[in-house]
């Protein structure tokens, strides 16, 4: 069997399917009165699952963006206030 | 009510000029699936009700996660059963007209750009490669192998228990900003081996574990256009890479062949 044979008969899960359909093809705008992915509307209750993605992906940019000089202040902060109490 | 066009593709014209896909019902399970000629090109397509894939109704469809998943694998399936037997510019989940009139339009706007558009993309695959990976493994074997970690680790015992805390804290951030460089560097390399098989390439973002249902955590989510004598090659690769580093919580998985869906643009 060749390896695009064994990879052809491989189940093709729905996570791939709806990271295909819903997000790429051709849309061409003009007539067509929706487009669903094109307007970004789409990935439906998958939307919610979306947001918390983007939430996930922006927080590894906050996380990524902490430097050293911060993460010393926050240090200090935390100093102070065990210090107080 | 009036009838809408449910549009799957654009292909080339049959020979025969034989509607080879009457058999199948379209999407709503009703009309059957018509192919319009337009000279050398011609579109596949089914009639829908206004009522029932009208705007309005529709978006309130989409909320609806079983009928988002049986209508997005009914047009999945169709372009599948297409691409099998020609080259095929794919539409996206849902691309509606309100007449033939308005298809009529838009086809015969693109007319020259979609013929070549289907020659660029006939004799080629797409083919989609993610790759997960046991992030609690990798981060194992970061922590085992990186020597700033292991020095940092032997400073932090000498500390007293509250700088512990903290740069315990701050070395735990290191590692998995780490493991993160590693993943990226793991998909980069693949990618480059893969990239010099495919004529065109694309790297898409990565879902999250609510998204794929999956223990591993994707790492890297790309597409690539395929000459079909370049096919084997490219899989070879990857299933080699994949047995490779299987035991180190890598898993590579390819699907294909797709309709192009990455790869056909129009503009």
């Amino acid at each position: 069997m060749t390896h695009r044979e064994a990879y052809e008969n491989k189940e093709v899960g729905l996570i791939d399917i709806l990271d295909t359909v819903l997000d790429k093809g051709v849309a061409i705008k003009g007539d067509i009165i929706i487009s669903i992915a094109g307007i970004d509307l789409v990935y439906l209750d998958l939307r919610v699952l979306i947001s918390a993605v983007e939430t996930l992906v922006q927080s590894n940019m906050d996380a990524e963006s902490l430097s050293s000089d911060r993460f010393d202040q926050e240090k200090e902060e935390l100093t102070n206030a065990t210090e107080r109490s | 009510m009036s009838l809408y066009v449910y549009l799957y593709g654009v292909i080339p014209t049959p020979e025969d000029g034989d509607n080879p896909f009457s058999s199948h019902k379209g999407i709503d399970n009703e009309h059957e699936l018509q192919m319009k000629n337009y000279g050398d090109i011609s579109a596949v397509f089914c009639h829908v009700e206004e009522e029932e894939y009208g705007e309005e109704v529709l978006q309130e469809k989409t909320n609806q996660m079983d009928w988002v998943q049986e209508k997005a694998f009914h047009h999945h399936e169709i372009l599948m059963n297409i691409r099998e037997r020609t080259a095929l510019i794919p539409m996206k989940f849902c691309t509606i007209y309100q007449s033939e009139a308005n298809l009529d339009d838009m086809v015969h706007n693109h007319q020259d750009q979609m013929k070549a558009l289907i020659e660029r993309l006939d004799g080629k695959e797409e083919w989609n490669l993610k790759v997960y990976c046991d992030r609690d493994q990798l981060s194992k074997n970061v922590a085992d192998h990186n020597l700033n970690i292991k020095e940092k680790k032997d400073e932090i015992a000498q500390m007293s228990k509250g700088r512990q805390y903290l740069e315990s804290r701050k070395l735990d951030q290191y590692v998995q900003q780490e493991v993160e460089r590693e993943q990226d560097a793991f998909g980069s390399a693949l990618h480059e081996q893969l990239t010099a098989y495919s004529v065109e390439d694309t790297v898409k973002k990565n879902w999250n574990r609510d998204v794929t249902g999956k223990d591993e955590e994707m790492c890297w989510n790309s597409a690539y256009l395929v000459p079909l004598e370049r096919v084997e090659d490219f899989l070879e690769i990857i299933t080699n890479e994949n047995e490779k580093h299987k035991s180190s919580g890598w898993i590579l998985e390819a699907t294909g062949p797709w309709p192009a869906y990455h790869f056909a643009k129009l503009t």
